[in-house]
C-alpha cells in the first residue's frame, strides 16, 4: 500500500466534496464575484426549493421506491396555496397547503400498497401518472393562467418574509431548510420508523420477514416527499412571487439527479440526508458557477446531463 | 350445461383479465357508438393510425430493451437528436437518404452507449438513460440554438406524408413492417429468444451459455436505432427538426409498453402487446378529441388511465403471489 494509493481511495470515497472544491477554487479565481455578498445570497435563495424536495426524495429513494409526481406535487399546491390567500387568509392557504402535499403523498402510497408494488418500476410508473394528474389539476383550476401575487388584496406578510426575508446573514428560505434538516436527520438516524426505512429498502422479502412494518414505512416516505414537496413549492413561489401551474415542471428530475450525485443508492438501504445536501450543493453551485463562467445555457444542459451520467456510473463502479 | 357455461365464463374471464389492455380498448370503442361522431369513419381511423405510428415505432423498440429486464427512457430525445442531425445535413447539401442514414445511425450510438453503462457497467437501467436522456437534449439544444429548423428538401417531406393509392398513410405501412420485422426478430431468432431468456433470469441465462452482455447490449443498440428511425420519420413528417418535441414521450410510451402487459420484471411481452399498448393512449386522446373534452382534463384521463392500468397489473402479480 503506498500512500498514493491511499490519497486516491479518500478522493474517490470523497468525490463529491472534491468536486465542490474544484468548482469553488476555479470559480473564484476566474470571476472573483463569486465570492461577493450577493452572489451568496443568490446562492441561498436558489438552493431552497431543490433542497427541500430533495430532502424528501432522498427518504424515498432510501426506502428502495421513487416518486417522480413531486413535480405535480409543487404546481398543485402552489396554486391551491396562491388562491387560497385572498378568500381564507394567509395562515389558512399555508396550512391548508402544506397539508394538501402531505395528503397527495399519502395517496400515492395508498396506491402502492393496494396494488402490492414492490418495485421501483411499479413505482416509477404509477408516480408518473399521478404526476401528470395533479399538473392537469393544477392547470384546470387556474385555466392555464398564472397567480400573481401581488394581484392579492389581503396581506402575505408570511410569504413575503418566506421570499425574501433574512435572519443575520441567513435567509429564511435557508432556516427552514436548516430546520428540516435537523429533524430529518434526527429521524433517519434515531427512530425506529426511521431506521425500518433503510432496512425497507436493503431487502425487502427480509424486512417483512423479520418483521419490520415496510407498509408502515411506505406511508411515511410518501408522506414525507408530499410534505417536503409542498414546503419547497411554498419556498419557491415565496421567492418569484408568482405560481404558475407548470412551476414544478422538471423538479423531480432534478431532486433525483442531486439525491443521486449526493451518494445515495438507487438500490435502497444506503444512504443520508446530509449525502443529499452535498448534491444539491453541487448541482446549484454548478449552475451558479456556469452562469457566472458565462457558458450559453444549452451547454449547461448538456454539463448537468453529463455530470448525473458521471456521477451514477462512479456510483457504481464502486459497488462493483 | 350451467356447469359448462360457468367454466366457459372463466375461461373468457380469465384471458380478458390477462389482456386488461384489449378490455380498455373494447370498452373505449362500445362507448363510442352511442355518440354521434365521426370516430367510425374509415379517414378518422387511418388518421389515427398515422398520428400513432411514431410512438409505435418506438414502442417497438423500447420493446426489446424492456424483454431483457431493461428500460429507456432516452428515446425522447434520441428521436429530437435524429431528426435535427437529418434535416440539418439535408439542409448542408447532403444526399437525402445518406442524411437519413446519418440520423439513424446516431440514434444507434446513444443505444451503443446506453448499452455500455446498463449492460457492461452494470447500472440502474431508467436512471442512466434518464440522464442520458437529459444529455442528448441538451446536445440537441445546443445544435439548433433551440429553433425548429425546417428543411429545404420538399422530396423528405413527402416520405411520411405520402398515402399509397392515395388512402393508406406511408407511416402505418412502415410502422407495420418495422412490426413485423421486429416479431420475427423475437419469434425466429436466437437473439430473440435470448432476449426473452435474459429477461427472465440473467443469471441463468448466464450459465446456460448464452452470451449475455453481447445479446443485451445489441437489444440496447437496436432500440436506439428504432427509436431514430421513428425520429427520422417525425422529422419528414413535420418537415422540421426541433429540441421541443418529445418531452413526455419516452414515459408515454415506456409506460404504453407495460399497459400492454410487457412486464418491467423482463422475459414477458412482444410486439403485439406493445402495439396494443400505445394504441390504449391514442385511442384514449381521438375518443376524447372528438367528445370535445378539454386538453387539461384530457391529461387527467389519461394519467387516471395508466394509473388504472398499471395498479390492475401489480394487483394481479400480488394476488399470484399470495396464492403461491
Amino acid at each position: 500500500m503506498t500512500r498514493r494509493f491511499d490519497l486516491k481511495k479518500i478522493m474517490m470515497d470523497n468525490l463529491v466534496l472534491v468536486v465542490i472544491f474544484l468548482l469553488v477554487i476555479i470559480t473564484a479565481i476566474v470571476e472573483p464575484n463569486f465570492m461577493s455578498e450577493a452572489n451568496m445570497t443568490n446562492l441561498m435563495r436558489q438552493f431552497g426549493p431543490l433542497s427541500l424536495v430533495s430532502l424528501g426524495m432522498t427518504f424515498v429513494i432510501i426506502g428502495g421506491f421513487i416518486d417522480l409526481s413531486v413535480a405535480g406535487i409543487i404546481s398543485l399546491v402552489a396554486v391551491v396555496t396562491v388562491a387560497l390567500i385572498d378568500p381564507l387568509g394567509q395562515v389558512n392557504a399555508l396550512l391548508i397547503g402544506v397539508a394538501l402535499g402531505a395528503g397527495l403523498g399519502l395517496i400515492n402510497s395508498i396506491l402502492l400498497l393496494t396494488c402490492g408494488a414492490m418495485t421501483q418500476a411499479e413505482a416509477l410508473f404509477i408516480t408518473f401518472g399521478m404526476s401528470s394528474v395533479y399538473s392537469a389539476l393544477a392547470l384546470i383550476i387556474t385555466d392555464g393562467a398564472t397567480l400573481h401575487m401581488t394581484w392579492l388584496t389581503t396581506p402575505q406578510t408570511i410569504f413575503e418574509t418566506i421570499g425574501s426575508g433574512t435572519v443575520g446573514v441567513l435567509s429564511v428560505s435557508f432556516i427552514i431548510f436548516l430546520v428540516c434538516l435537523a429533524i430529518l436527520y434526527v429521524f433517519q438516524g434515531e427512530t425506529h420508523a426511521g431506521r425500518s426505512i433503510s432496512y425497507t429498502g436493503g431487502n425487502k422479502v427480509a424486512a417483512i420477514l423479520s418483521g419490520i412494518p415496510v407498509k408502515r414505512s411506505m406511508v411515511i416516505i410518501y408522506t414525507i416527499s408530499g410534505f417536503m414537496a409542498a414546503v419547497g413549492s411554498v419556498v419557491l413561489f415565496s421567492r418569484v412571487t408568482t405560481a404558475a401551474p407548470i412551476i414544478g415542471r422538471g423538479f423531480e428530475t432534478n431532486a433525483i439527479l442531486s439525491v443521486v450525485v449526493g451518494g445515495t443508492s438507487l438500490k435502497g438501504g444506503k444512504g443520508s440526508v446530509l449525502r443529499t445536501v452535498l448534491g444539491v450543493l453541487l448541482v446549484t453551485l454548478l449552475s451558479n458557477c456556469m452562469n457566472l463562467l458565462g457558458v450559453p445555457p444549452y451547454m449547461q444542459v448538456v454539463l448537468r446531463g453529463a455530470v448525473l451520467v458521471l456521477a451514477i456510473w462512479l456510483d457504481n463502479r464502486k459497488e462493483l | 350445461m350451467n356447469n359448462q357455461l360457468g367454466i366457459m365464463g372463466k375461461r373468457v374471464w380469465r384471458l380478458l383479465s390477462k389482456q386488461k389492455a384489449v378490455l380498455a380498448i373494447i370498452a373505449m370503442l362500445i362507448v363510442m357508438l352511442f355518440f354521434d361522431t365521426n370516430f367510425y369513419t374509415s379517414y378518422n381511423i387511418l388518421a389515427m393510425l398515422q398520428d400513432a405510428s411514431v410512438n409505435v415505432i418506438i414502442a417497438f423498440g423500447v420493446t426489446l430493451a424492456v424483454i431483457c429486464a431493461g428500460c429507456d427512457l432516452s428515446v425522447g430525445s434520441v428521436m429530437c437528436l435524429s431528426g435535427i442531425i437529418t434535416v440539418q445535413l439535408i439542409n448542408a447539401g447532403v444526399n437525402m437518404w445518406l442524411a437519413m442514414l446519418a440520423g439513424v445511425a446516431s440514434g444507434a450510438v446513444v443505444g451503443f452507449i446506453n448499452g455500455f453503462f446498463v449492460v457492461k457497467q452494470r447500472t440502474e437501467a431508467f436512471i442512466i438513460t434518464l440522464g442520458m436522456g437529459m444529455l442528448m437534449k441538451g446536445v440537441c439544444q445546443h445544435l439548433t440554438d433551440a429553433h425548429p429548423i425546417s428543411s429545404k428538401n420538399l422530396d423528405f417531406m413527402k416520405l411520411a406524408n405520402g398515402k399509397l393509392f392515395g388512402t393508406i398513410p406511408n407511416l402505418a405501412i412502415v410502422m407495420l413492417a418495422v412490426g413485423i420485422l421486429v416479431y420475427c426478430l423475437l419469434r425466429y431468432t436466437s437473439f430473440g429468444r435470448n432476449c426473452y431468456a435474459i429477461g427472465g433470469d440473467y443469471d441463468v441465462a448466464k450459465y446456460s451459455g448464452i452470451s449475455v452482455v453481447r445479446t443485451k447490449w445489441l437489444a440496447f443498440v437496436l432500440c436506439g436505432t428504432i427509436t431514430a428511425f421513428a425520429g427520422v420519420l417525425l422529422s419528414s413528417k413535420l418537415n422540421t427538426g426541433s429540441s421541443i418535441y418529445g418531452d413526455e414521450t419516452a414515459l408515454m410510451v415506456n409506460c404504453g409498453v407495460v399497459v400492454g402487459g410487457t412486464s418491467f420484471a423482463g422475459g414477458i411481452g412482444g410486439i403485439p402487446q406493445s402495439f396494443v399498448g400505445i394504441m390504449v393512449l391514442q385511442l384514449l386522446t381521438n375518443c376524447m378529441n372528438m367528445l370535445g373534452v378539454t386538453p387539461y382534463l384530457q391529461v387527467v384521463c389519461q394519467g387516471i388511465v395508466i394509473v388504472t392500468i398499471i395498479w390492475l397489473d401489480c394487483f394481479g402479480r400480488k394476488r399470484k403471489r399470495e396464492a403461491v
